[in-house]
């Protein structure tokens, strides 16, 4: 199978990864009409299939699974998932050949195998969906002619699916047709009735291409929301403790304080995150940022230019293909950090204290999601899929981090998200180690106010809260948050 | 000289720029047991949490333990709102996720939750469990703290104080979602910790207290009074009776003559059957009452009325005259009707404010995500106003007394006239005026054709209106009769 992207006319190339348009309500009247009577089977019950199967369900639509045999045999997880729930559950024989749409939510790595062995069963006109498009685009599965190929991502966990349909609401969720396979024209529809059929609707839809969700989809993962949170943590807990900072509250500080500064991003995006700080703190913040975003924007576009020719995804098969060699011991090696090692200390850090104390994050994230989003938007994908992908994943994912640490946060993600995490990684310490010899506790672990009286120039202020302000990424945030407001709060620590 | 046991003077509590508590005194003595109440809103709780130590506060305040006292040398404040987290310390959970089944055990077990907390305070498990008959907690080492009841939970955090026995405890509501017998097998418990030396302090306006106690007091403009007995304590003002909005005198629409019907209704988790073989068939206009222990089922019958419970797909359900599992959407069965539970409280948008979580009752959603038609908006200013909830309508709902947030959400259960109010425990956590005010309340909604649901445990404090009675016991229909008349 060869690279999808890579067989294409640039021409095509740049028109596809460009797909990204934010959808009007009104797109979304028939509801799930397109979906109604129609049998839906879904592959695979882990968060997400469940999720997703007992809200198209509540929404009045035929769901059920099929698991590989030896799942149902074994009873394993996915099944008593399944069956718990009162679902109809069989083999792919049993099922596939009546579905009339397939939902493969398996993880990325089985899709392969999953399509090889679904796509012979499935009735000639059916519908195949996914929820990214790797299989499609990097690994370049050829679907039968006859299949309409579509993809659903709600860009959110399983559970968050779930929590925000039963109270009424719903995740932001990216949908695609996928142009080689829309034989009878009824891609968008069947897409859009099982993103209503999630809730996905109300909560801002993105209508997007395979292409542009696996381009931007792998650059936002590796870069600012897995790798970079990675670094930055490993790197502000090592400075404390060398500084002589209480290791219990550097653990408490690192664990905890990239979900309380990323919920002010969430919230008000980079400026509403930056307006937490005081007006002294905020001026260091931002030249901090201005400094990392020069020192790291090369491994940025090194990262994007790997992702768009392929490069990056040829090396991750290989190393599937070599029984995740590379992957596994680097999951050993950040198992092993200090960070990793050090429980939180009993100690009380009062919200303000974690924007204070972790001056030093603030500006890590500012840089990270700014960058990420500007190389994005270079490299030809729209700035909305360059949004989703980077400043609204980030809260996402520094809730992972609160849970367990960064062996949570990469436990949780996707392989694919894993294996590039740890390459940014590596790549981005060395790179910083001049910078950090810079920093010291001020910028994280004690209050950077302390010992300030607060005074700041006028002008500089304006001219920084300015170009805040003025960013792409916040202009395009406040349109895609309003759409999204009433998201629930994370409430953790 | 003795010392007393707490010594507060001059004590101020502030919340953001409300000043809850000023220049507050008071002296508790050895052997003093005091029961605080009066009206709500007036810094009962916030005493408590300061006295525990939860809240900040400028002024005096000492808690002098004894150090030849074998009790342990705490403060325990058990509080009227129970809030439990998941294995991984996130508390982000929403109401229906105790009927989903997921593999992976997302919250401990009864069992490891009271082993974890004996290994916190250096107890012993063997002492608790004399407890678990009589609060029935015999089956603690299979249930999940996500599959306990409101009334369970309440039970739970009782069970821990009263093993605990610290030298201050300080309990909030404390009969809060208990049913009778339970109350009384408390304040025996209460009255046998008194009698260890543990110093009490209840909040409640309740008309039955353990016999320990014996002073009494209430909190006026941020300080603290004692008065002679709880008959002496203040009383709510009462409420102006208003004339129904008319939107809401105009019988709603019904969709078919019998609301709910189940046959032989069975909903298990694994091994454990929490409903058995359960018929039942509510028909348009009638007012029930449903009845039973803790954890008798009655929450879960109604979440299959209400499209929150997925095993309503494997049973014999009819609602609103159409058979569960034919191509409705939860959203279709919920415009039918108006709900309102401790759970659902317990989960509700607390960041929302008044005049949304009113108005999110058009949407049946947790929260308010759309934007109102000018007709709604009339009838949102109609219902604020008959709920007397119009001056505090953009205060954030979790910052109003427990009263006026519970008639918060009745006012959005009834916000779009629908045919059946399902009103599971509405008064839990209220005393009894606030009881009697809502009940008032729900007596006068249900005159015009509304078909009710109520669940409740106290015969004295129930609407009239109720008319038929079911009750349950162990997930078994233990009867179905007619009420005749209650007092």
């Amino acid at each position: 199978m060869a690279n999808y992207f890579n067989t294409l006319p640039l021409r095509d190339q740049l028109h596809q990864l460009g797909q990204a348009e934010f959808m009007n309500n009104s797109e979304f009247a028939d509801g799930v009409d397109a979906l109604k009577g129609k049998k839906i089977v879904i592959v695979g019950c882990g968060a997400q299939g469940l999720n997703q199967g007992l809200n198209l369900r509540d929404s009045g639509l035929d769901v059920s699974y099929t698991l590989r045999k030896e799942a149902i045999e074994q009873k394993r997880d996915s099944w008593k998932n399944a069956t718990d729930n009162n679902f109809t559950v069989g083999t792919y024989e049993e099922l596939i050949p009546t579905a009339d749409l397939v939902i493969n939510l398996t993880p990325d790595k089985q899709h392969t195998a999953v399509i090889n062995a679904v796509m012979p069963l499935m009735k000639e006109g059916a519908t195949l969906s996914y929820s990214h498009g790797f299989n499609i685009v990097e690994e370049g599965m050829q679907i039968r002619k006859d299949i309409t190929v579509i993809m659903v991502a709600p860009k959110c966990p399983g559970s968050e699916v779930r929590a925000e349909y039963v109270r009424g609401f719903g995740v932001p969720t990216l949908i695609a047709v996928h142009p080689e396979n829309d034989p009878q024209g009824k891609g968008w529809a069947e897409a859009k009735a099982y993103c209503v059929g999630t809730g996905g609707h109300r909560a801002g839809v993105l209508k997007s291409s395979f292409v542009a969700e696996v381009k931007s989809d792998l650059m936002g993962e590796q870069t600012i929301l897995c790798g970079l949170l990675q670094t930055g943590s490993i790197l502000s807990f090592d400075k404390m403790v060398e500084q002589g900072i209480d290791a219990g509250y550097a653990s408490k500080l690192v664990q905890y304080g990239v979900e309380v500064i990323t919920e002010a991003l969430k919230h008000g995006g980079v400026s509403g995150m930056m307006d937490r700080l005081s007006n002294p703190a905020k001026i260091k913040a931002f030249e901090l940022s201005e400094e990392l975003k020069d020192i790291m924007r090369p491994l940025f576009q090194k990262h994007q230019d790997d992702i768009i020719s392929g490069e990056f995804s040829k090396t991750m098969m290989e190393d599937w293909a070599n029984g995740d060699a590379n992957l596994l011991k680097w999951r050993a090696e950040t198992g092993e950090t200090a960070f990793e090692k050090t429980p939180a200390g009993d100690v009380k850090i009062a919200e303000q204290e974690y924007f204070d104390n972790y001056t030093l994050m603030v500006a890590f994230i500012r840089a990270g999601v700014e960058l990420a989003f500007e190389t994005m938007v270079e490299a030809g994908i729209k700035p909305e899929s360059a949004y989703y992908e980077s400043l609204h994943e980030t809260p996402l994912i520094a809730n992972t981090i609160a849970r367990k640490k960064l062996f949570e946060m990469n436990r949780v993600i996707s392989d694919t998200a894993e294996y590039g995490c740890y390459l940014f990684d590596q790549a981005c310490k060395p790179l910083l180690a001049e910078f950090m010899k810079t920093v010291q506790t001020d910028l994280v672990g004690k209050n950077y106010n302390a010992g300030k009286d607060g005074s700041v120039d006028n002008a500089q202020l304006v001219e920084i809260n300015d170009i805040l302000r003025n960013h792409e990424v916040e202009i395009v945030g406040r349109k895609l948050r309003q759409a999204m407001t009433a998201m629930k709060a994370i409430k953790t620590v | 000289m003795i010392e007393p046991v707490v010594h507060i003077a001059n004590l101020t509590v502030q919340h953001q720029y409300h000043v809850v508590l000023q220049d507050l005194n008071w002296q508790i003595e050895p052997g003093q047991h005091w029961l605080i109440g009066g009206r709500s809103g007036t810094g009962k709780t916030t005493l408590a949490q300061a006295i525990a130590g939860h809240v900040p506060y400028s002024g005096i305040l000492n808690v002098n333990f004894d150090n030849h006292s074998p009790l342990p040398a705490e403060v325990l404040y058990v509080s009227n709102w129970y809030q439990f987290t998941n294995l991984e310390g996130d508390k982000n959970f929403y109401y229906q996720q105790r009927y989903n089944k997921h593999q992976t055990n997302d919250t401990l077990t009864v069992q490891a939750e009271f082993l974890h907390f004996a290994k916190e305070k250096h107890l012993q498990f063997d002492d608790v469990k004399p407890y678990f008959e009589t609060f029935g907690f015999e089956n603690v080492h299979d249930t999940q703290l996500i599959e306990l009841s409101s009334g369970e939970h309440k039970k739970l955090q009782l069970l821990k104080a009263l093993w605990l026995k610290p030298q201050v405890l300080i309990i909030d509501q404390p009969y809060t979602g208990l049913d009778r017998q339970s109350r009384q097998e408390l304040n025996q418990a209460f009255d046998d910790l008194a009698q260890a030396g543990v110093t009490l302090i209840l909040i409640s306006n309740d008309q039955t207290v353990p016999t320990c106690i014996n002073h009494f007091a209430e909190i006026q403009e941020g300080q603290l009074f004692e008065v002679s007995s709880q008959a002496a304590f203040s009383r709510e003002k009462e409420r102006a009776r208003k004339p129904l909005p008319h939107f809401l005198q105009k019988s709603p629409r019904i969709t078919s003559q019998t609301m709910v019907k189940m046959s032989n209704v069975d909903v298990r988790y694994g091994e454990k059957e929490v409903l058995k073989k359960i018929s039942w068939e509510v028909k348009a206009g009638e007012k029930w009452l449903l009845q039973g222990h803790n954890g008798s089922g009655k929450s879960t019958l109604l979440s299959l009325i209400n499209g929150d419970h997925p095993q309503a797909y494997a049973n014999d359900i009819v609602l609103f005259g159409k058979q569960r599992g034919s191509g409705e959407s939860i959203w279709d069965i919920k415009a039918h009707l108006g709900i309102i539970s401790p759970e659902m409280h317990w989960y509700f948008d607390q960041s929302a404010k008044v005049w949304q979580s009113v108005a999110s009752g058009f949407f049946d959603s947790v929260g308010l995500f759309r934007n109102l038609s000018f007709e709604n908006q009339q009838f949102l200013d109609q219902v604020l106003d008959f709920f007397d909830l119009k001056e505090d309508k953009n205060k954030l709902l979790n910052t109003l007394p427990l009263g006026k947030q519970r008639l918060a959400l009745l006012a959005r259960t009834v916000i779009k006239n629908p045919e059946l109010l399902i009103l599971d425990e509405p008064c839990q956590g209220l005393d009894y005026e606030q009881t009697q005010h809502f009940n008032a309340v729900v007596d006068e909604l249900c005159t015009y054709g509304k078909t009710l649901i109520y669940v409740g445990h106290f015969e004295t404090q129930l609407p009239s209106c109720l008319e038929k009675k079911i009750i349950l016991d162990k997930g078994i229909v233990q009867s179905i009769e007619d009420i005749l008349q209650y007092a």
